[in-house]
């Protein structure tokens, strides 16, 4: 044997954490000695070796955690016995061979609880094809030799699958998350911003707009627990801006702009976004916002239904401004317009809350000038 | 008032935890041959447990019940039960299957999760392993009132822990065995945790023999780390069976010095001081010691049995992993007498889905 899988120590378990290495690499081991004490669900246990022999490898570090099936530590000077594929595929089946039983599958274990015979299990390590959460043909949702062909295809046709990794899955989930839980309506309007001032500051319109919004409607300034079915009424305005990056979405926290001055804001916005451009925007920093704003004008796009993400209750999309012909006293006149979404979270708000809250929101940006 | 009815419970003990004997000894014991073959066999059960739950942590074995700590019980009942007597075990009987003629391979088969170690030619008319807690006491008391009503001179023997004593059959089984004066001797393996409920917590009486009074059989409580006192009390019950004078419940006190099963870690619940002391009283060692004072065991036969139970169980396990493994109906086969037809189509479809890219053809 050259890897020493971890067995299923338990009845059915998944994995365990190593607790302590007795042995080093390079050291000579006999069968039955100690090499590692683990840690499952149930138990600490000692795991002996299974045979004799040089350690060459060991896989993973004290507190790190093993899956059932996964390498523990590799032996020198022996036979891979993983196998690689040259030519056709042999389709393993029990042909009663006494090197069957090899040690470290033990039959029980995570890998069954996927569906498919072992001889599909092993094509598919053969392989190396990803097989969690697909879906087979066979019946009960089997996985086949042919679905594991077709995985294999596709690997090397596109790629293979990257994983996502610290913001963009951690959005993955947020997304995932709130589309699971929030019971979404989007509002959409257009405001006339004809009066602005071409040097007027949009976001800074935006964001002290959301704050008249609030005060018009403190519903959408608030944290929803939708499992206690309780809500929680926010007395400071804490918005999170979106920030588009390319590792991802990040949402920073500009707090308390309903008591700040607009130059505060913006100052406070600047450097917000160079923080999470430089990557040193500190974690508390893009926590407990109490409403959102994603402002995907500065890009493209017109309207949109932007994803609340719980415990808040309300996000505000601007999109790109734009010039439109418009009716404005009888007369048909070009005027510049900004396209607003508002999504709220229909459990926490009602309709008509939201609508007045777009309201104030759009007669503040309707004004001349705030300043 | 008066007093309509007395009874009480003996325990009895002729070596002390330290190997000495508390009483004049049954003159049986002036040869060495039954002793020393106590010990043997005892030596070769411990040796063969540690391997066990090492082939366990390699992935070789599955989950599996130790009986360290019971070897006295196992051997005795092992040596004292004829062939013709009829073993109605729980899981911990390794060792007592052994001397009841199961193969090292096939023991190990059986824990390794293949059915043809349960179904072995060489078991006879004993049972396999009953993983339920306390049934196996009612079907001893079936295979008992088979025997009774054909009229045959043998005994039945079952086997359970503290915890079984809680249960409904068991008790039904003691009853029945009572009304129906049955050849049986319930064997209550005692040995203080019923996974990681404790003794104390089992049951409101101070003996769990005790439960026999109410049933109407006899009812006694022995060292279950002094073979010698566990070889009298076995005896005497097998006698009483078989000479068709009713049952017997034997509550052995042991301490169970493993895990439940491989799959417990009985740190998270049991005090270490107590187990360390009950290391002290162990079945084994006890024995060692007497031998010795009596001359009939020396370092060097220690030795030379220490290597040739090695020898024995690496062989046993040899041909245990050696074994082809047990095609896909058995899940099924070893079920029913005769199968009924729901499960004959289940098992039609699981020799074609094992075929290779089987479920191709459904």
């Amino acid at each position: 044997m050259k890897y020493f899988k971890l067995p299923d120590l338990g009845e059915g378990l998944p994995e365990a954490e190593i607790v302590e290495w007795m042995i080093s690499e390079g050291d000579l081991v006999k069968t039955d000695q100690i090499l590692v004490t683990v840690e499952t669900a149930k138990a600490i246990i000692e795991i002996p070796s299974p045979q004799d022999g040089v350690v060459v490898h060991l896989f993973g570090q004290a507190g790190e955690t093993i899956h059932t099936g996964e390498p523990l530590l590799e032996f020198a000077g022996e036979e891979d016995d993983s196998g690689t594929v040259v030519g056709e595929l042999k389709r393993a089946s029990d042909n009663g061979s006494a090197d069957h039983f090899f040690i470290g599958a033990a039959p029980s274990t995570q890998a069954y609880r996927q569906t498919m015979t072992p001889a599909v299990r092993s094509l598919a390590q053969r392989l190396d094809v990803a097989t969690d959460h697909v879906h087979g043909s066979g019946q009960d949702g089997q996985l086949t030799v042919n679905d594991i062909e077709r995985l294999a295809k596709t690997d090397q046709t596109h790629g293979k699958a990257e994983p996502l990794r610290g913001v963009r899955k951690q959005m993955a989930r947020n997304m995932a998350l709130a589309h699971a839980q929030v019971v979404p309506v989007t509002l959409c309007e257009d405001v006339d911003i004809h009066s602005w001032a071409t040097t007027e500051d949009i976001t800074i319109r935006l964001i002290h707009a959301v704050a008249a919004g609030c005060k018009a409607e403190p519903t959408l300034n608030s944290w929803f627990d939708g499992q206690q079915l309780a809500r929680r009424m926010l007395d400071q305005i804490n918005l999170g801006v979106a920030v588009d990056t390319a590792q991802g979405l990040f949402v920073p926290v500009l707090r308390d702009i309903g008591n700040r001055k607009l130059e505060d804001i913006r100052q406070g916005l600047n450097r917000l976004r160079e923080d999470v451009i430089n990557r040193t925007i500190p974690p508390a920093e893009l926590q407990g916002a109490s409403i959102t704003l994603s402002n995907f004008g500065t890009i493209a796009g017109r309207y949109a239904s932007p994803i609340v993400v719980p415990p808040s209750v309300a996000i505000l999309g601007a999109g790109v401004i734009r010039e439109q012909v418009v009716p404005v006293a009888n007369q048909v006149v070009i005027h510049r317009m900004m396209p607003l979404s508002l999504t709220f979270d229909h459990r926490a708000a009602t309709g008509g809350e939201a609508a007045r809250f777009l309201r104030a929101v759009i007669d503040d940006l309707a004004k001349e000038s705030i300043s | 008032m008066e007093t309509i009815y007395q009874a009480q419970i003996n325990f009895s003990r002729f070596l002390s935890a330290s190997g000495q004997a508390e009483q004049p000894l049954p003159s049986w014991t002036e040869q060495p041959d039954t002793l020393v073959s106590y010990y043997r066999n005892m030596v070769l059960a411990r040796q063969l447990d540690n391997k066990i739950i090492a082939l366990q942590r390699t992935g070789q074995m599955g989950t599996y019940a130790s009986l360290l700590g019971a070897e006295a019980i196992e051997v005795v009942l092992g040596e004292r039960m004829q062939p013709n007597d009829v073993l109605v075990p729980y899981y911990r009987n390794h060792a007592l299957q052994m001397l009841r003629g199961l193969s090292m391979e096939d023991l190990l088969s059986y824990w390794g999760g293949d059915e043809r170690g349960n179904a072995a030619a060489a078991m006879g008319e004993d049972f396999p392993n009953a993983v339920p807690i306390a049934t196996q006491a009612l079907h001893a008391t079936g295979v008992a009132t088979a025997m009774k009503i054909r009229g045959e001179k043998r005994a039945v023997v079952t086997v359970c822990g503290d915890g079984a004593t809680s249960k409904g059959d068991f008790m039904e089984a003691l009853n029945v065995a009572g009304a129906w004066q049955l050849p049986v001797v319930f064997m209550v393996n005692n040995n203080q945790w019923a996974i990681s409920v404790p003794r104390s917590l089992q049951c409101g009486a101070p003996t769990l023999a005790q439960k026999a009074i109410g049933a109407g059989i006899r009812g006694e409580q022995v060292d279950g780390n002094d073979v010698i006192a566990l070889h009298e009390s076995v005896s005497n019950a097998l006698q009483h069976a078989r000479e068709g004078k009713g049952a017997t419940l034997i509550e052995a006190i042991s301490y169970r010095l493993s895990d439940h099963t491989t799959a417990d870690d009985a740190t998270r619940y049991r005090n270490n001081e107590e187990l360390k002391a009950a290391w002290e009283r162990e079945p084994i060692k006890r024995l060692q010691t007497f031998l010795h004072q009596k001359g009939w065991w020396d370092e060097v036969q220690e030795s030379a049995w220490q290597n040739e139970v090695a020898q024995l169980i690496q062989q046993g396990i040899e041909r245990y992993l050696q074994q082809e493994n047990p095609p896909v109906e058995h899940l099924i086969d070893f079920l029913y007498a005769e199968l009924p037809a729901a499960l004959q189509e289940q098992r039609a479809r699981l020799i074609r889905n094992a075929q290779p890219g089987g479920s191709h053809h459904e």
